[in-house]
């Protein structure tokens, strides 16, 4: 890193330089030095220099105008000690001890009038100069004192503290519906014009259900709401709204922009990060209202709350929806800076409305804000880790929660069991004795075969032996005489000299049977009946191949027979049972077939040698499989047997007990389904307060490699100070600084965020800066009136009062008379208002990229809606990602998460999904305050041709013909209103009817074209062409202008 | 036209230029609109419903529209352009210390050593331009181009270098050249996008969208990547079982039931919507001949070593001039794999051989060609990566360089610069800029000066401030130009 000269600020000392000005030229200059110059200027030079009495006397004389405690360009104060040794943007002004590296005498003496200081006026004389030379080579000493932070004054409005003003009186006196009216229609009066006439009933109820849900509403919806006539059908319909889960769907796409929420990392190599849990927190804060103070602290500083809950360290995802550079070969303190630098600004655009980035290289040009004050707020913004962090689900944690109970309950009982070595003992000996006596017949093999071709041959003992060629992968099908009860089946591995080490299995003596299938042949039923396997037992099984695994209909896992030192060898027979679910009584003349399946990943994993035989044992009694000689101990009287016996009786107990057995197989099952959960527990990116912060320093030109004075979190002076004035602010003092009741900013520029969404533009058209270069707010007093309405609690005597609640607020807009109005263009206003900045209408404007999908999905019937969950990958043509480093990874999704909400989209940030990208949904780079609206020929490509669409239309075309009635107008009228909500007028129901009937006969001579246009599954009476036609309709209706606007 | 729905249109497109942007373009959309006036004036409906209508020019242009061919990765200088004979002798040694003190690299670490460089150069043409044998097409149009060995930029990894040579900015998310270019000047191509993206090689450029992207200008400015095949544009084709007469009545119908709907509400957007789906039905008729290579006779394929089935570079270039013949205002063209860093498939042995194979004829081609028809006089070719490699080799298994952002060397044609000349000069061991400095911003500067554009009028208020492709800095540099 570069360290070089004054940029390093005070670490660099130098012995002071020799002092070569001669005094005597000095004589005779004393017109334009103050008093206390001229008494020090016949000092000899090593006399101390006075910093109180000759240097700041000096400097307020000819600095303090532009450098003083009313001003400071560029950040830059010099009529302090502190502050020149501190500097401005361009970094310390004073090295003590070296006058020649010292930027201060550096500008005082420039020849450069550009450099120059003082600008104007005469330069600083050579005794003047000397005087600071002086001073600083001898050390710059002086007081101590805090440059005290100003509290600047600023006139500008947005500074101010927000005014409740009182509605004013208006003439219509029947027009306002609540205060919000009053405030536009007196500007309307005030200029002679009359509001426009509420939209339609209709209009109304697809407004608001686009504005509140992002989704149109069904045609029932519409019914009901105009079947309500009685008085307050408009509040309960926008109750309604607010309290549907898509509210915070749609509310949370518009807070997603400013968080600049996407699904990966950016960028060049741009991984797919997992942040949705952080997306799923915003729709859940805003369904259940969090008050924005709330949401606003939790997001920024959750991790800080005390004992904060998982939810709201999730929150603090907010500012880890930056960008990281994967890239080889990148400084990573040049990026984390720049991902700082990313929240500061995102902050400032998102609660104050504010340009704090114009501050990062130098004081901002225009509003209040110095560089040092930038990195002031910088400070709070920089001192966190990043750690991904795993949270369950409710729904996991719920699961979790009653795993963990019953497994300890499974424990205690095995522990219980195990504490008592002869507990049950009596039992299993009576057991094991008994299946001992088991009869077993052999199923000799009337018909074998193999699916792959292994060479299976009959041996004399009814076993079949293997032999090459061997697959990687085989069936063996085996079928014999079985008559009688049959309750179980015995498959006995064999050993064999012909095997690789003798067998049993092919794998140096392992096999893998993945599954063990049993049907029964009985005469007179042309198909076989399966068996069900319930339960299987073994005399071995290999550690995580249990037996059982042949059984689970798992082709993935199967049994085993590998040995452990210890357990003897592995090329030794061995025994499983497998018991029937139920046991089947079988007719003479009846056979069984039994097929062993190996389809394991592992090559070559198939028996060698095998016999099958069929018994009838207790129903559901688990075999107790004992080796051979333990058998043979069992049969002897107790006292009769010798110490080893005895010694493998307990072994055998303890591993073939069948009650210990089915304890253990419960825990390991319990266990494993916990760790299957704790697997799919979804990871999210969290903020993380460092123990110590780290230090800040102001970065001279924002070059992050030039550090200048160290500073300290606080907030900009032209506004309020943090509360309490802590020691040590950190980011937690931050949040709740920008929602307190002092702060002008938070409320207006969200309020005003919020009308912008509802009007088209805010009453401040400038939403992202409310500075000086911002336009001013088109009602003043409306806006005000609405901030602190959203703020103030309950308790105020506002009977409007929000207290911060984001539905309150909404109800009270979209209730107003100004909300309601028609969106028609009015003529008589166009020279008057062209912008209808005075709101004599509402507005019309296309819907956003997410909205025009979901919309349409919604129309024909497709949507889903479910909230919430891991992105998803609807299908988008193909080869998009030919233009972006990496592959990226796009399945289209199967099931209904093809037809999810658009926000569910997995958002790729060097290759966002193509529609969206048409159609202005943000690039997540940086926050978005406001999208674009674009109108192009690509837009009219992707709804005209996009297969998406073209499906959406086959889709309402099949629900038309299905629903839509029995007649073409009846089925126009149904269409028209599933799309625009509204009934066709008679001209455009005709036009309809004209292009489907044309249609009609065109696709009648193309049956190709009318296969491949028509919905799928028609009902009795349509044939495909008629289908065609009517997908034909739908799509016309999906292109219209009013179909992707809110009117 | 009715004079009140002409009157809405007229407010439509100041609305767009209000409205349409994240920030309010409001001192830009003053200096747009003032030299708007004419147009409207001229009453072309085109530029009152379509944002791409052709726009008046600042000053007289030189040029009228750029093929931009980004060798993305960095080539090196100092194997292609910039021969150093005294860095040979030094081969092996340690460099200056300058050289590294206080220098940042992506992957240098201190003990690295100069390599010299294994490259014949060769003069050629009138000019005597110096190339390396890598590049014997280039040599051969060496009285075409001007070389600029003394380009500098400022950011030394790929992803944000990249960035900063297409949008002035380091920053992800700040409006391409291309997109400035189309929202200063529109296009003339009314039945294509005005501002298309080629790309070629084994995979696309670090970076992806953004690096045509629109950033804060309306979306309709980003770039219209094209796919290789006969359907470039994403939903150009006509779904299955629409054909041509069949789609046409499904155009006017749309057209029909919108233009009702305009007389009904009375908002202009709805005109400009119409007009779109005309535009949109154009492309989906003009797109098709574009694409059609069958036009080309045998000697241009083989002049460009292009075969129309296959996608390459080759192909892309022939394609850029006929998006060129067709008005398109701005084509940026990607080719990667020019990082060599050294290691397998990445030293300047064959890796570099290789690309330079793949790219050296169609590039020199296009130039030639783009003569030929008489279009170079005020069409822009530029060739360069987002900046150069280091004159100390980087000590993998086999040799290559770092990236190097103090002195690279670039090539541009036609439009206005100077052609057979060779321009800036850098120390002898090729490390830093010595003479006639052409810093990116400057580049910029100079390429909108061709463009009849002032760099420094060309803005758009954004966040409170008003930001321009050279961000606050750039110069027009005379010695670039004819």
């Amino acid at each position: 890193m570069v360290k070089n000269g004054w940029m390093m600020g005070r670490t660099v000392r130098r012995v002071p330089r020799a002092v070569g000005l001669g005094l005597l030229s000095l004589s005779g200059l004393a017109g334009a030095m103050t008093a206390a110059w001229a008494s020090s200027a016949a000092a000899p030079q090593t006399e101390p220099v006075s910093f109180e009495k000759q240097v700041r006397p000096l400097l307020l004389a000819r600095c303090a105008a532009c450098h003083g405690e009313k001003l400071q360009r560029n950040g830059f104060r010099a009529d302090l000690r502190t502050a020149l040794l501190d500097g401005g943007d361009a970094g310390a002004a004073v090295h003590p001890g070296d006058s020649a590296h010292s930027p201060l005498i550096d500008r005082v003496v420039s020849k450069d009038p550009k450099k120059r200081m003082p600008p104007s006026g005469a330069a600083l004389t050579e005794p003047e100069v000397d005087l600071l030379r002086r001073w600083v080579d001898q050390g710059a000493s002086g007081p101590e004192d805090r440059v005290p932070a100003i509290r600047k004054t600023v006139s500008h409005w947005s500074f101010q503290p927000i005014r409740l003003a009182q509605p004013p009186s208006v003439r219509l006196k029947t027009w306002p519906q609540n205060p919000i009216d009053s405030f536009v229609l007196a500007e309307l009066e005030k200029r002679g014009i009359r509001p426009s006439p509420p939209a339609d009933r209709v209009t109304l109820i697809r407004r608001l259900s686009l504005d509140l849900t992002g989704l149109p509403p069904t045609p029932e919806d519409v019914d009901a709401f105009l079947a309500d006539r009685r008085p307050g059908a408009n509040e309960r319909l926008v109750d309604r709204l607010l309290s549907s889960p898509h509210y915070g769907e749609r509310w949370a796409r518009r807070w997603l922009d400013l968080a600049r929420y996407a699904d990966s990392n950016g960028f060049t190599i741009d991984s797919a990060r997992s942040v949705w849990r952080y997306r799923d927190w915003v729709i859940g804060a805003l369904n259940r209202d969090l008050p924005f103070d709330q949401f606003t602290i939790e997001q920024l500083a959750g991790d800080m709350l005390p004992s904060a809950t998982p939810d709201q360290v999730i929150a603090t995802g907010f500012h880890r929806n930056t960008q990281i550079n994967e890239e080889g070969g990148t400084d990573k303190e040049q990026f984390r800076v720049e991902s700082v630098v990313d929240r500061v600004n995102t902050t400032g655009a998102t609660w104050l409305g504010l340009t704090l980035g114009c501050a990062q290289c130098h004081t901002h040009k225009y509003d209040p804000i110095t560089q040092k004050e930038y990195y002031q707020f910088f400070a709070f913004l920089n001192n966190q880790d990043e750690p991904t962090l795993s949270f369950p689900e409710p729904e996991q944690a719920k699961q979790r929660a009653a795993l963990a109970g019953e497994l300890k309950a499974a424990r205690a009982r095995l522990a219980a069991l195990e504490k008592d070595p002869e507990a049950g003992r009596k039992a299993w000996e009576e057991l094991a004795r008994r299946q001992a006596g088991w009869s077993w017949s052999v199923l000799k093999p009337r018909e074998f075969s193999s699916a792959e071709g292994t060479s299976l041959r009959a041996m004399d003992d009814g076993s079949l032996l293997a032999a090459e060629p061997v697959p990687d992968n085989d069936d063996y099908l085996v079928v014999g005489e079985a008559t009688g009860r049959v309750s179980a089946l015995r498959l006995e591995a064999l050993t064999d000299p012909s095997l690789p080490r003798s067998g049993p299995g092919f794998a140096r003596g392992n096999f893998l049977l993945t599954e063990v299938e049993v049907s029964a042949r009985i005469p007179g039923q042309t198909r076989s009946r399966r068996l069900e396997l319930a339960a299987a037992s073994a005399d071995h099984s290999q550690t995580d191949f249990g037996v059982g695994m042949a059984v689970d209909g798992d082709p993935k896992t199967g049994w085993a027979i590998n040995v452990e030192p210890g357990q003897g060898s592995l090329n030794t027979a061995r025994t499983a049972i497998f018991n029937f679910k139920t046991p089947v009584d079988l007719p003479a003349g009846s056979s069984l077939e039994v097929r062993l399946i190996h389809r394991h990943v592992n090559r070559r994993y198939q028996l060698g040698r095998f016999r099958l035989s069929l018994g009838d044992v207790p129903a559901r009694e688990a075999a107790v499989l004992l080796k051979p000689d333990a058998v043979a101990a069992l049969k002897l009287p107790e006292n009769r047997r010798t110490a080893a016996q005895k010694k493998l009786l307990v072994a055998e107990f303890s591993r073939t007990d069948p009650q210990r057995g089915m304890l253990a197989a419960e825990v390991a099952r319990l266990d494993a389904r916990d760790k299957e959960i704790e697997k799919s527990i979804p990871s999210t990116l969290v903020l993380k307060e460092l123990p110590a912060p780290r230090e800040t320093h102001l970065m001279i030109r924002g070059d992050f490699l030039r550090k200048g004075v160290r500073v300290y979190p606080d907030v900009p002076a032209a506004l309020p100070a943090l509360r309490g004035a802590p020691a040590a602010p950190t980011r937690l003092d931050l949040a709740r600084w920008l929602v307190s009741p002092e702060n002008p900013l938070t409320p207006r520029v969200t309020v005003n965020r919020i009308w912008q969404a509802l009007f088209g533009t805010g009453l401040v058209e400038t939403e992202n800066d409310f500075g000086t270069q911002g336009t001013p707010p088109s009602h003043p007093a409306l806006l005000d009136w609405l901030a602190a309405t959203f703020r103030e609690s309950g308790q105020s005597s506002n009977r409007h009062a929000c207290g911060w609640s984001q539905k309150k607020l909404l109800r009270l807009i979209v209730t107003s008379a100004t909300y309601r109005q028609s969106s028609q263009h009015r003529p008589e206003l166009k020279q008057i208002d062209p912008n209808n900045r005075l709101l004599a209408r509402q507005s019309r404007f296309r819907l956003e990229a997410e909205a025009i999908r979901d919309t349409g999905l919604a129309a024909c019937g497709l949507l889903s809606r479910k909230v919430g969950g891991p992105s998803v990958y609807p299908p988008q043509p193909a080869n998009l990602d030919l233009f972006s480093q990496t592959k990226k990874n796009w399945v289209p999704s199967q099931g209904e998460d093809r037809f999810r909400r658009g926000m569910y989209t997995f958002h790729w940030r060097s290759n966002p999904y193509v529609m969206f990208a048409t159609f202005d949904a943000p690039n997540a780079l940086a926050a978005c305050t406001r999208r674009s609206r674009s109108n192009t020929p690509l837009g009219a490509l992707m709804l005209a041709n996009d297969q998406t669409f073209v499906e959406m239309a086959q889709a309402l075309a099949d629900k038309t013909l299905k629903e839509g009635g029995t007649d073409d107008e009846q089925r126009i009228r149904y269409a028209f209103r599933r799309a625009l909500s509204r009934s066709p007028e008679s001209h455009e129901a005709g036009r309809l009817l004209n292009y489907l009937k044309g249609q009609e006969a065109a696709f009648r001579n193309d049956a190709a074209g009318a296969a491949a246009v028509s919905p799928r599954d028609l009902p009795a009476g349509v044939d495909r062409a008629t289908g065609a036609a009517w997908t034909s309709v739908a799509r016309v209706l999906i292109n219209l202008d009013e179909f992707i606007t809110r009117e | 036209m009715h004079p009140e729905l002409e009157n809405a249109l007229i407010r439509t497109r100041r609305h767009f230029f209000k409205d349409c942007g994240v920030g309010l373009g409001r001192v830009a959309l003053a200096g747009l609109l003032a030299e708007d006036a004419p147009a409207v004036a001229r009453g072309g409906d085109d530029l009152l419903t379509n944002p791409m209508a052709p726009k008046p020019t600042h000053k007289p242009a030189r040029a009228k529209r750029v093929i931009y061919m980004h060798m993305a990765g960095g080539p090196s200088q100092l194997e292609l352009f910039d021969n150093k004979p005294k860095l040979r002798d030094l081969h092996g040694q340690a460099p200056p210390n300058a050289f590294v003190e206080g220098k940042r690299f992506a992957f240098l670490k201190p003990d690295a050593r100069l390599l010299g460089g294994a490259r014949e150069f060769v003069r050629h043409g009138r000019s005597g331009a110096e190339i390396s044998d890598l590049l014997p097409h280039l040599g051969a149009i060496a009285d075409d181009i001007c070389l600029i060995r003394s380009m500098s930029t400022d950011v030394f990894n790929h992803g944000p270098a990249k960035m900063f040579m297409q949008s002035g900015s380091a920053q992800f998310g700040r409006p391409s050249i291309g997109a400035w270019v189309t929202y200063g000047l529109g296009s003339e191509a009314q039945d294509l996008p005005g501002f298309v993206v080629l790309q070629s090689g084994p995979r696309g450029p670090r970076g992806g969208t953004p690096l045509w992207g629109s950033g804060f200008l309306p979306t309709t400015y980003q770039g219209v990547p094209f796919l290789p095949g006969a359907q470039p544009i994403v939903n150009l084709s006509s779904p299955n079982g629409y054909n041509g007469a069949r789609q046409r009545e499904f155009f006017e119908t749309v057209r029909d039931l919108n233009q009702g709907r305009l007389g009904v509400v009375g908002d202009p957007e709805i005109a400009t919507r119409i007009s779109a789906y005309e535009i949109a039905a154009r492309m989906q008729t003009s797109a098709p001949e574009l694409m059609d290579f069958g036009q080309e006779s045998a000697a241009t394929l083989e002049m460009y070593g292009a075969d129309p089935r296959t996608p390459s570079f080759g192909l892309n270039c022939l394609l850029a001039r006929r998006l060129v013949e067709r008005g398109v205002r701005f084509v940026q063209l990607w080719h990667t794999d020019w990082d060599h860093h050294g290691g397998a498939g990445a030293d300047l042995g064959k890796p570099l051989e290789q690309v330079c194979r793949e790219t050296d004829r169609p590039a020199a081609a296009l130039v030639r060609d783009l003569k030929n028809r008489g279009l170079l006089e005020d069409t822009i070719v530029i060739w360069g990566g987002e900046f150069g490699r280091t004159p100390m080799g980087e000590p993998r298994e086999t040799t290559g360089r770092d990236h190097h952002i103090e002195a690279f060397t670039m090539w541009a044609a036609g439009g206005g610069f100077k052609a057979g000349a060779t321009v800036g000069k850098t120390d002898e061991l090729g490390y830093s800029v010595v003479e006639n400095k052409v810093h990116v911003h400057d580049f910029h500067a100079t390429l909108m000066h061709l463009l009849g554009m002032e760099h420094t009028r060309l803005t758009f208020r954004f966040q409170g401030r008003d930001y321009r492709l050279t961000d606050v800095a750039g110069e027009v540099l005379p010695f670039l130009l004819a």
